[in-house]
């Protein structure tokens, strides 16, 4: 508001005294109420208003316009073909595809277009769709039902007289089909009548022969007359046939045509090269570990150089490379096995029978005391076992001709996870304590050997396989003793986890080797 | 006579004063009613009116200009005032205007320098 105000004034008036007098008071405004008005007004009612002490925001949204898109599928049947072709026209197409075969673009485009379609072809394959995610979890279910074995069928000896199932064999092509080999097993009654009189059940035979006057014959089939090669079982390796042993089971693993091994009555298992140019050369090494003899004899389908053997009252598993013992064995069973068999899906199962009618089922990864599962078949002894390519269907034979089918829980009869690698790493370890064992024995007859005469007479005696009675009662006894002690440590072993640190394996065993050697019976172990 | 020329020329002359206050009064308000939103604005210009008008009169004064609106609410009002100057030359006006919903009460003192 700019207001200026320019005035004139008289000098001499300027500086002159005020002469103030006061005014009296006066009243300016008188406005009297009137309550009549107020009636106009009502009064405004309280309200609560929330109050915030925040920055003033403002908000705004934007949509770009509506783009209306739909999916619809195209099933191109036929087309692309020029106006002036009639695709119904059978000539004219062919007319013109020719055309366009000859024009010079057409193998660039063709090869480009094929990347195209790979492309989109492997996308599609990029993802299995039919994969399954969850197997882990049917496995786990599984394994926490019992096993189990169900009998389905059983097949009689249609002959009056009885005879044993001596073997069995399944179809290869995982058929239905069984054959089982009949025979009188009276006193040395010859084998050969055994082709005669098989059967083939609906629902196999071997190349190898043998017999028990300790010879391994090499048939040809399409020769049956003459065996085409002789190897004479003697473990002095000079073809001595009076030292000769005789053989019960053959052991022929397709995959190593030329190595095969024999299991013998003496309760040895003789492994042979059949390549070899001198009989001396045929006999490899052999294996001495049974008591009785060898009924059965099988190397394990996923490991070969693993092998299963059968005899008086143990079950045997061997390495290859272990000439001294087995590695692995089961403790003396109630009444003799008669035949045994690794299942073919799972490396770590096989199957056992016994002369009182029971057919064992043993799963060393699971439980290596006692059998995992123990069927009753018959009263009469099994004597014979198969079981059937996919590891569900087993076949024993009994004394009195009858075949019995049963089927296996599938908990035992399907690859369970890590299976092969636990029974690799289980192999290896027994197969390693067995190697330093062997090594410590090795040892303690060198040393002994270096110490004394005395000693090394012994040790000729030995040889000549007349001993001292004395010295061989000793000798049985700390035998006795140390495997006793190694067998009851090992069990205890058995008893934790599978998964144990090897070296402390190795220390301990150690440990117990020099217990056993000394007869000591402390039979108490450390387990550090 | 020259006095009183001269004094019309530098007298406070009521009517005059008070018709422009009037004036003033009406550009600014009109018939507007009451609203608490406009009050400030409406006071503000009716002082400054009645001082550019009383300013353009040239006389040598020093003015006062006062003004009040009041909600005729059904309340009374009064107000007074009293001066000490030169009650030759100096002097005071007091308008009343109302309309329907309100008072306003504007006061000029004008004093001669």
């Amino acid at each position: 508001m700019e207001i200026t105000h320019v005035y004139a004034k008289l000098r001499s008036e300027f500086g002159r005294q005020c002469l103030f007098s006061d005014r009296p008071e006066e009243v300016m405004v008188d406005i009297h109420p009137e309550p009549s008005l107020a009636s106009q007004f009502i009064l405004k009612t309280r309200k609560d208003q929330g109050l915030q002490a925040c920055r003033d925001m403002s908000e705004h949204q934007v949509n770009t316009e509506r783009f209306e898109s739909n999916s619809c599928g195209m099933n191109h049947v036929e087309g692309g073909w020029p106006k002036d072709i009639n695709p119904k026209d059978v000539e004219q197409t062919i007319r013109f595809r020719k055309k366009v075969e000859k024009e010079e673009n057409y193998i660039n485009c063709l090869q480009h277009l094929g990347s195209v379609m790979e492309h989109c072809i492997k996308q599609n394959n990029a993802i299995d769709i039919y994969q399954q995610y969850f197997e882990e979890d049917e496995e786990l279910e599984e394994s926490s039902e019992l096993p189990s074995a169900k009998t389905i069928n059983i097949l009689r000896d249609p002959n009056e007289v009885k005879r044993t199932i001596t073997s069995l064999s399944w179809h290869p092509d995982g058929g239905r089909k069984l054959a089982a080999a009949y025979c009188n097993l009276g006193f040395q009654k010859n084998p050969k009548d055994m082709s005669l009189d098989s059967y083939i059940w609906e629902i196999g035979g071997s190349y190898g022969r043998f017999n028990h006057r300790g010879m391994v014959l090499w048939w040809d089939v399409r020769k049956l007359s003459e065996p085409t090669e002789r190897l004479v079982l003697d473990p002095g390796r000079e073809g001595n046939l009076d030292r000769a042993l005789g053989a019960i089971s053959l052991e022929f693993e397709p995959t190593m045509p030329t190595k095969f091994m024999v299991g013998t009555e003496q309760g040895l298992v003789v492994s042979c090269n059949r390549k070899a140019k001198t009989a001396a050369e045929k006999i490899v090494c052999t294996y001495d570990g049974h008591h009785g003899p060898i009924y059965a004899l099988q190397r394990n389908p996923f490991f070969p150089k693993n092998f299963l053997t059968v005899g008086d009252w143990t079950a045997r598993i061997w390495s290859e490379d272990i000439k001294e013992s087995s590695i692995m064995w089961t403790k003396y069973q109630m009444s003799y096995l008669m035949d045994a068999c690794w299942s073919p899906v799972r490396p770590s199962v096989f199957f056992t029978v016994k002369m009182e009618g029971v057919l064992d089922i043993w799963d060393i990864l699971f439980k290596q005391s006692d059998p995992s599962l123990s069927v009753k078949v018959s009263d009469k002894a099994l004597y014979s076992l198969r079981v059937q390519d996919n590891g569900q269907l087993v076949a024993c034979g009994s004394q009195n001709g009858e075949a019995t089918l049963l089927e296996i829980c599938s908990g035992l009869s399907t690859l369970q996870k890590n299976e092969k690698s636990l029974a690799a790493a289980m192999f290896e370890r027994e197969t390693k304590r067995e190697k330093i064992l062997e090594a410590r024995q090795r040892e303690i007859r060198l040393k002994e050997r270096s110490r004394s005469e005395q000693s090394r007479e012994d040790e000729a005696g030995r040889e000549d396989g007349e001993d001292n009675l004395e010295q061989l009662i000793a000798r049985a006894e700390n035998d006795f003793y140390s495997l006793v002690e190694a067998e009851m440590r090992r069990r205890e072993r058995r008893e934790e986890t599978p998964q144990e640190n090897d070296v402390c394996d190795e220390r301990e065993v150690q440990n117990g080797v020099e217990n056993g050697k000394t007869g000591d019976e402390t039979g108490n172990t450390d387990l550090s | 006579m020259d006095d009183y020329q001269m004094e019309e020329k530098t007298a406070f002359i009521v009517e005059e004063v008070s018709k422009i206050m009037k004036d003033s009064v009406e550009t600014a308000i009109g018939e507007n009613s009451y609203k608490h939103s406009r009050v400030n604005q409406w006071t503000t210009s009716v002082v400054e009116q009645c001082l550019i008008q009383l300013s353009k009169l040239g006389k040598p004064f020093k003015y006062i200009v006062n003004c009040i609106i009041m909600q005729k609410n059904g309340a009374g009002l009064q107000t007074a005032s009293t001066c000490f100057w030169d009650n030759n030359t100096d002097g005071s006006c007091t308008v009343r205007w109302e309309n329907e919903s309100m008072y306003v009460i504007v006061s000029v003192f004008g004093l001669a320098i």
